[in-house]
């Protein structure tokens, strides 16, 4: 397995106020799968991808990523797990504003060690002529392919999409998650979407439904198709 | 309104900026309110203690005395109160004593502390040397060869700055005071100088000086305005009035542009709020006075402590400056008008800035507010390298820097107004210490002025002898005149191109003098011999380059003529070692050695204010930069957490976005060092109209540092970790 989650759990305030952002969750995802995770609001989606991504750190239980457990690590180590291993993409881009398309691939290239070429990146994304825009030149699609091309510039393995298609129209939408099955095939990379969009989970392998911070449903999809196919 | 809920929650999460735009309104006016305060204490002081002891309008000296019916006899033809003052020095293991016989009309004495002496073993002293030497009421003073008890301490209207001498320029409490005894006691003491006090009554001094000089012939004639022991209280004043007034007029101005930047960047971040409120039916009144509250606060509080700070600060601020003087009673106490105004300005400059950004704001689509992108279509510079192959980092740094010009400018503001202030304290240091080092050497290489009493054909003691004396300008305004030859050994000839001139050209002036008197090579000048009140027009022949002597250099031929003296004739004689004159021949010694002490000493006087300006130099500096580096850091919230999400570390994070502001700091402290050059020598520039000298404003080079480092600023700002 490539990602084990062990009862693991997430707390947010006391006594009364205590909520169960992950109430001793399991769940396995093998090595380069897609595997969408679902579930209503407030099901404790988020807070999962953001253990994943060693963004927080669990309360209780094990996250092992790789050869990695994060659960003891320190938030120095879980920055370098940041900086080699994942890569982000999220709803509403998170691109800085200051710097041009290129120049926003760059700042995750600049300290990755092995990056992919930018060149190559964008012509996948087919973002290559719009190198030197700025992200607010760009249509949200746009930069949401931009955004992607600066999470997989590193070639992490693996990728985490927290809604991202939440702020696109169908047709963009549909684009972006052609390049996400575009780059699963090319570089094998193990993808989490989190999406509370059902139609997204048919592109996946494995579809796990969360909810009030448990995975009642870790399921392989057998009847997978590709992200053109998805009617959204 | 409930939207004002936000006031509290909104200070409670941006305390630091409050904090810091409050302490900056704080120390701004703090430090213009104490000046003003001590500056207007001051000459309120003096003007009452003029007025109540009599100060003189000039004293003199004549060859003959002046009798007793003659002095009646003039007062009345001329309408002046004229009044003689005898008075012994006597020297006692080092120290001297200037022991007077009291005057009843002029120059009052006023006891501030004990009593008036009643019996003859019986004195009293000046305040400043008791209180220097730790003398109190009832210690024993032995004067000669006789014990006296100190029944009380005095001060005297023509004796606040305590000068030994009429030329020295520093005073004198360590081995110099003043005494009165009985009258009886005086007698046997047996006073051997006198000199006349005179208060005009009539503007008719010309007429009375003149028939004074025909009749007793004038030795020394000085007003109170060229007398240093009286002007220099209310030049003291003055320099602290203006000093507060250019503070006035620069700090709170660059506080207000900074704080009110800062705001105006506060209210532009709430865009989406102002944007979202204006769509929920908020009225633009509504939203700018909600946003007026906010700028309110720092001006309000700011304004308050500075008050409260002054009213607890200002007496024992306004004591401490008047260190150099005997201990005056000033009442410092802060102007309620100047109160209400100091809390009032500030907080309406900050509302302005907040209500203008909000009506700027205001003014755009809405639903560009709600988006956040009111900045849409407005020109910037962030497109700057877009094609260029340098690092991402560079770039990011540059655009930060041009394409955000108001915060990059409250940056360099901060740093520069700090740098400013504080280097401003040093220049003052350095510049008397320069003067001291080297300006006064290049006067000349002699050591020894002696002043003679009598007029000599040649000194039989060695040295050079000069023709000296002291002439006045059509304003009263007084300078020396000096004839000498051009083989003057101890004197340095030069004009300001470095040329050796001759002083059989004619009438050579210092370059300070030039700049007083506002002459050139070339023009004429009326100048008055004040014993004679003889006038003589002068041609300039040029100008030297002496900026430490107000004076005039001609041979002894020009100067003897304008003296009525012979030619072949001295009273000063030069020397670079002493010589052996015996004292009754000498009135005066000037030792360049003794100039120099001066200088030392106003230096040494000079610490607490230069420290005290140095400690709000950082203050400013500091806070300034805490400011804008909360500003940087929340402005670039998103992409710092972006870069967190990438894996960047901390420090790696501080340097693409805060360090790039480090080079704002060599900038801010170099921009400032003109400044403080200018500021330094217009300072001088208004010293030299009383201490007849322009000390060059120097900063010492690699000797001290300032300004303060941008790291501590950023280290200290918790948001940027």
């Amino acid at each position: 397995m490539f990602i084990t989650l062990k009862n693991a759990t997430k707390k947010y305030g006391e006594d009364e106020s205590l909520v169960y952002a992950l109430d001793h969750a399991n769940l396995e995802i093998e090595k380069g799968e897609i595997c969408v995770i679902l579930g209503p609001s407030g099901s404790g989606k988020s807070t999962l991808l953001n253990m994943l991504g060693g963004l927080d750190h669990l309360d209780e239980g094990e996250i092992i990523v790789g050869d990695r457990n994060l659960s003891g690590y320190k938030n120095y180590m879980l920055t370098d797990y940041r900086k080699e291993d994942v890569g982000f993409v999220f709803q509403f881009y998170n691109l800085i504003p200051d710097l041009t398309v290129a120049e926003n691939i760059e700042v995750v290239s600049d300290i990755a060690e092995n990056p992919l070429n930018i060149d190559e990146v964008l012509e996948a994304m087919g973002m290559e002529k719009y190198r030197y825009r700025f992200p607010k030149e760009l249509s949200g699609g746009q930069q949401q392919r931009v955004a992607i091309a600066r999470a997989i510039i590193k070639n992490p393995k693996l990728l985490l999409c927290d809604e991202l298609t939440g702020a696109l129209d169908t047709k963009s939408s549909k684009t972006v998650l052609e390049f996400i099955e575009k780059i699963n095939q090319l570089y094998k990379t193990t993808t989490v979407i989190i999406t509370h969009n059902e139609a997204i989970a048919k592109m996946a392998d494995r579809v796990i439904y969360i909810k009030d911070g448990k995975a009642q449903e870790n399921r392989m999809n057998p009847e997978k198709i590709s992200a053109s196919e998805l009617e959204l | 309104m409930n939207l004002n809920k936000r006031y509290f929650r909104s200070i409670k999460s941006n305390l630091s900026f409050y904090i810091s735009a409050a302490v900056l309104t704080i120390m701004t006016l703090f430090l213009f309110f104490m000046l003003n305060i001590a500056g207007s204490a001051i000459w309120e002081f003096g003007d009452d203690f003029f007025e109540t002891q009599n100060v003189e309008d000039a004293d003199f000296t004549t060859y003959l005395p002046i009798p007793e019916e003659e002095i009646e006899k003039l007062e009345e033809e001329y309408s002046v109160n004229l009044e003689t003052q005898y008075y012994s020095n006597i020297e006692t293991d080092g120290v001297t004593v200037r022991v007077f016989k009291k005057t009843s009309e002029i120059n009052l004495y006023s006891i501030t502390e004990g009593k008036d002496v009643e019996k003859n073993d019986e004195i009293i002293i000046s305040e400043g040397y008791a209180v220097f030497n730790k003398i109190s009421i009832g210690d024993l003073i032995t004067i000669g060869n006789k014990a006296y008890t100190v029944t009380g301490f005095f001060q005297r209207p023509d004796y606040l700055y305590m000068l030994q001498n009429d030329g020295d320029s520093y005073k004198n409490i360590t081995t110099f005071y003043l005494a009165y005894v009985t009258d009886e006691e005086y007698e046997n003491i047996g006073g051997e100088n006198c000199l006349y006090f005179v208060c005009y009554n009539k503007d008719n001094q010309a007429d009375f000086r003149k028939v004074v000089n025909e009749k007793y012939y004038m030795r020394t004639y000085i007003s109170a305005k060229e007398n240093m022991r009286i002007d220099m209280v209310k030049m003291q004043a003055e320099m602290f009035n203006i000093i507060s007034y250019i503070i006035l007029a620069v700090m709170p101005l660059i506080v207000v542009v900074l704080v009110s930047i800062v705001i105006n960047r506060k209210v532009k971040s709430e865009q989406k709020l102002i944007g979202t409120l204006t769509a929920l039916g908020y009225k633009k009144s509504k939203l700018m006075l909600h946003y007026a509250g906010f700028a309110m606060i720092p001006g309000l509080f700011g304004g308050v402590f500075a008050i409260l700070f002054t009213m607890i600060f200002a007496q024992s601020f306004g004591e401490v400056c008047l260190a150099d003087y005997e201990p005056m009673r000033i009442k410092c106490h802060l102007n309620p008008i100047a109160a209400v105004l100091g809390i009032i300005v500030p907080t309406a400059m900050y509302i302005l800035a907040a209500m203008r950004s909000v009506n700027k704001l205001l003014k755009k689509d809405t639903v560009l507010l709600l988006n956040g992108n009111s900045e849409q279509g407005e020109k910037n510079f962030k497109n700057i390298l877009v094609k260029n192959k340098i690092s991402f980092r560079i770039k990011y740094a540059l655009r930060s820097l041009i394409g955000n010009p108001s915060r990059t400018f409250v940056v360099f503001l901060g740093v520069f107004s700090g740098s400013y202030i504080a280097l401003l304290g040093y220049s003052f240091l350095d510049t008397m210490d320069n003067t001291k080092q080297n300006m006064i050497d290049g006067v000349g290489k002699y050591e020894y002025q002696y002043v003679l009493n009598e007029l000599v054909e040649e000194s039989e003691y060695g040295g050079e002898p000069v023709i000296m004396s002291t002439m006045e300008n059509k304003a009263g305004e007084q300078f020396s005149m000096i004839g000498t030859t051009d083989f003057n050994p101890y004197l340095s000839l030069k004009d300001m191109d470095g040329n050796d001139i001759s002083l059989m050209d004619g009438y050579y002036i210092t370059s300070v003098m030039a700049m007083l008197q506002k002459v050139q090579a070339g023009d004429k000048l009326t100048i008055c011999n004040p014993l004679t009140l003889e006038s003589f027009e002068i041609t300039i022949a040029g100008v030297l380059d002496n900026d430490m002597q107000n004076a005039i250099f001609s041979n002894k031929e020009n100067v003897a003529r304008i003296m009525g003296i012979e030619e072949n004739v001295s009273n000063v004689i030069m020397s670079d070692v002493a010589l052996n004159i015996p004292d009754s021949k000498i009135m005066q010694t000037i030792k360049k050695a003794d100039a120099k002490e001066q200088f030392q000493n106003i230096s040494n006087e000079m610490n607490v204010m230069i420290y005290f300006l140095i400690g709000i130099g950082a203050i400013v500096c500091v806070a300034s930069i805490y400011v804008a580096v909360n500003m940087l850091v929340s402005e670039n919230r998103s992409n710092i957490s972006m870069l967190k999400v990438l894996g960047y570390r901390d420090k790696q994070i501080n340097r693409i976005v805060l360090s790039v502001n480090h080079i704002l700091l060599p900038i801010g402290f170099i921009v400032s060092i003109p400044l403080v050059f200018a500021s330094t020598n217009w300072f001088m520039v208004f010293l030299a109209d009383f201490i007849g000298a322009l000390p060059k404003a120097y900063i010492a080079p690699l000797k001290r540092k300032s300004g303060i480092k941008m790291d501590n600023g950023l280290r200290s700002c918790p948001e940027a970790s």
